[in-house]
């Protein structure tokens, strides 16, 4: 080898060296941190997802404008979020997630609404090494694939009816016997599954476990079943239309029970309009609800950090892009709180290295407007953040539990069937 | 005696459940009987009943009841439109034509509910006190239900017995050519079974939120067009009383199986009902391969 060919090599070696670095240090100080997200903005989920990305827009107007950018590297960073319409299909999902690191070069992903959805994006997003937050899929199974960059901000279906059953043992101790009554389907299954290994660790006596197919037309049997086993507690429902029904028909048998939580269906106003004083008492849970009292003190009751806006804040910015009448539903929320916790899993690791966030996300424990925040190190599932547990009393929908994020007693028991037909509300 | 108890109060409101779903198929077998035609979009004229009781109840307080009469005109209404706008050009078209015909008029009726109603589950609360048999409460409304779906099939069947009328869609149902022979205008006989067919469907629409006043939604007719479909079979496509019994038989099967299903253990017994009940329609198809009143088979 000529000396002149040494010598270039040795200053091809070096100057790839000083590029590497050159490299390094932009990534540390970039002009702006992307995070990219499909979102359902049409198809069936059109309605979550349009209010997730107000959700999202608030967040990031609150980080960009309110905190001023992303503490990282001694700098503050301003976040920009790029999403695309995935039309509620996972084929599209799937393209556009692998469009997104790609093409957009996102640094972080959030995923669309839906356990299906999410499901669908989430080997794309693993297999890139980028992390992908779901904030709409509740399903325990997206958590047991072993992704390493695929974590929760939500809650998942198992926790959904155990602070339900919490709030019985604490209010009363002696209530026993449980009954299960539930759909046939991924969702509710998983839900009571969880719900039952709570129940029996609290001492509760399981007395009725049975499911009904989907799209049920009528309840009856399944009910006069249950009313034979006098139970206590009633706990079941899948989606909006059978949870309607199981309410309207339990009324038609009289089937009384000291409380009633229903899945999804209680959480909507058309079920009180259906219903009418019939739906008085029971009891739903919920991701979040206007009017939780997280908030900056709590936090600091529980000895953590509080980051982002507070709720009244959130609702302020929320409607500059929702439009002055429209409410956040839950939807918003969590997809909110995923963005504040990118923010906040950012800042803690210093870094925008995926495996750092990814790292510094294992030890975070904070509280924003929507809750606690902190995940299995192991599978990325939500484990700090807890459900509400919301009840219709004399027409309102109120938050009874958990005492944290409640504001109102919980009513208990219920007015009976008869009581409730003669006119008394589930209000003190 | 708690087993007998819930068998005795589940066949109770089988019975009540399948006089609901014999009227509502009555429809659905009637205009297969004159005109030959399946109509697949027999769902949505169900939705359009129940929605018009919830609307009647909601705005100007109507008892449901009171809507049949209502929906039954408005069936009527209904179906001399849809059979002059479309059925009347596809009488002897092919039966893909006819079925795509019917399923698109399904859809159009769905989505216009959807369109004018939104997607949301409503629903009303008619309480007028209910009877208490001892081993199970029955509300009043349900027992409206019953009553009033074996007065319209008795009706029904007065007219095709004992009027002149009557006897012409008889006469088309036996051999269309032969009554046109006779001077019968079969076009006419046509256009009012299937006014009435649909008649029947939108008003038992109206029962059903007597026996179930939620779920009311533009996308309801689907649980209760597959129903339909297997009573139709079960009672001999082409008869419509076949179809009244039948519905009756499928509502007590339905609800008597979950208690005997009940007694097997670690068997769901609600998932299973739907399977005991498709199994007997295959069992009673084998053996009487026209239906339970379908006659001889040709």
């Amino acid at each position: 080898m000529g000396i002149a060919k040494f010598g270039l090599l040795v200053v091809l070696i070096v100057s790839l060296a000083f590029l590497g670095c050159a490299q390094q240090e932009s990534e540390k100080v970039p002009d702006k941190i992307l995070i990219g997200g499909t979102l359902s903005l049409s198809g069936k989920y059109s309605k979550e997802g349009q209010m997730s990305l107000w959700g999202i827009q608030a967040a990031k107007k609150w980080v960009n404008e309110v905190y001023g950018g992303v503490n990282v590297g001694g700098k503050k960073v301003k976040i920009d979020f790029k999403y695309y319409d995935d039309e509620s299909k996972k084929e599209a999902v799937q393209s556009l997630v692998e469009r997104l690191i790609t093409s957009d070069k996102a640094m972080f992903l959030l995923a669309p609404y839906s356990s299906g959805l999410t499901l669908a994006g989430a080997p794309i997003a693993d297999k890139h090494g980028v992390l992908y937050m779901s904030h709409g899929g509740a399903s325990d199974r997206i958590f047991e694939q072993g992704y390493t960059y695929v974590v929760q901000t939500l809650s998942p279906a198992s926790e959904y009816q155990t602070p339900f059953l919490d709030m019985i043992k604490s209010i009363d101790p002696s209530a026993k016997k449980v009954a299960f009554i539930y759909e046939d389907s991924e969702f509710s299954k998983a839900v009571i599954a969880g719900a039952k290994k709570h129940a029996e660790e609290l001492g509760f006596e399981i007395v009725i476990d049975k499911t009904y197919p989907p799209n049920p037309t009528d309840l009856t049997p399944l009910l006069s079943e249950v009313k034979a086993a006098q139970p206590d507690v009633i706990l079941g429902g899948g989606h909006f239309a059978d949870g309607q029904l199981l309410a309207s028909q339990m009324a038609d048998l009289k089937l009384d029970a000291k409380a009633i939580s229903i899945l999804v269906a209680p959480a909507l106003p058309k079920f009180y309009e259906a219903l009418g004083p019939k739906a008085e008492g029971i009891c739903g849970p919920g991701q979040w609800e206007v009017g939780v009292k997280y908030s900056p003190e709590a936090a600091k009751k529980l000895g953590i950090d509080y980051f982002g806006p507070t709720q009244e804040e959130f609702l302020a910015l929320f409607q500059e892009f929702a439009g002055k009448d429209v409410m956040p539903s839950y939807h918003a929320a969590e997809a909110a709180a995923a963005v504040l916790a990118y923010v906040k899993a950012i800042e803690t690791a210093n870094s925008l290295d995926t495996e750092k966030v990814r790292n510094a996300m294992n030890d975070l424990h904070f509280m924003t407007f929507f809750g606690e925040w902190k995940i299995d190190p192991k599978t990325g599932k939500q484990i700090g953040h807890k459900m509400v547990i919301f009840q219709w009393q004399g027409g309102e929908k109120r938050i009874v539990w958990p005492p944290a994020a409640a504001n109102s007693e919980p009513y208990y028991p219920i007015p009976t069937w008869d009581e409730k037909a003669a006119g008394k509300l589930a209000k003190k | 005696m708690p087993f007998f108890d819930q068998l005795a109060g589940n066949l109770i409101y089988g019975a009540i459940l399948g006089s609901v779903y014999g009227l509502s198929t009555m429809g659905l077998s009637l205009i297969f009987g004159v005109l030959r035609i399946v109509n697949v979009g027999h769902g949505p004229f169900i939705m359009l009943g129940a929605f018009t009781a919830f609307w009647m109840f909601t705005l100007f307080g109507l008892a449901p009841v009171a809507s049949i009469p209502l929906a039954l005109v408005l069936g009527l209404a209904l179906g001399f439109v849809v059979f002059f706008a479309v059925i009347k050009r596809l009488i002897n078209a092919p039966e893909l034509s006819t079925l795509l015909a019917t399923f698109a008029i399904g859809i159009f009726l769905e989505e216009t509910a959807k369109f004018v109603w939104g997607p949301d589950h409503r629903g009303f609360s008619w309480d007028i006190g209910n009877v208490n048999l001892g081993i199970t409460l029955i509300p009043y409304a349900k027992i409206l239900a019953f009553i009033s779906s074996i007065i319209i099939a008795y009706l029904l069947y007065t007219w095709f017995q004992k009027t002149k009328l009557g006897a012409a869609v008889r006469a088309v149902v036996e051999d269309s050519e032969g009554a046109a022979a006779c001077g019968i205008n079969v076009g006419r006989i046509y256009a009012l079974s299937f006014a009435i067919g649909i008649g029947l469907t939108v008003a038992s629409g109206v029962l059903i939120t007597l026996f179930v006043p939620v779920g009311i939604n533009p996308y309801m007719g689907h649980e209760y067009t597959l129903k339909a479909f297997v009573i139709a079979v079960l009672g001999g496509l082409a008869s419509p009383w076949g179809a009244f019994y039948a519905g009756f038989i499928f509502g007590l099967i339905e609800n008597g199986s979950y208690t005997l299903l009940g007694l097997i253990p670690g068997v769901e017994p609600f998932s299973l009902t739907r399977f005991v009940a498709f199994t007997l329609l295959l069992v009673i198809l084998l053996l009487k391969p026209t239906g339970l009143l379908g006659g001889e088979s040709k």
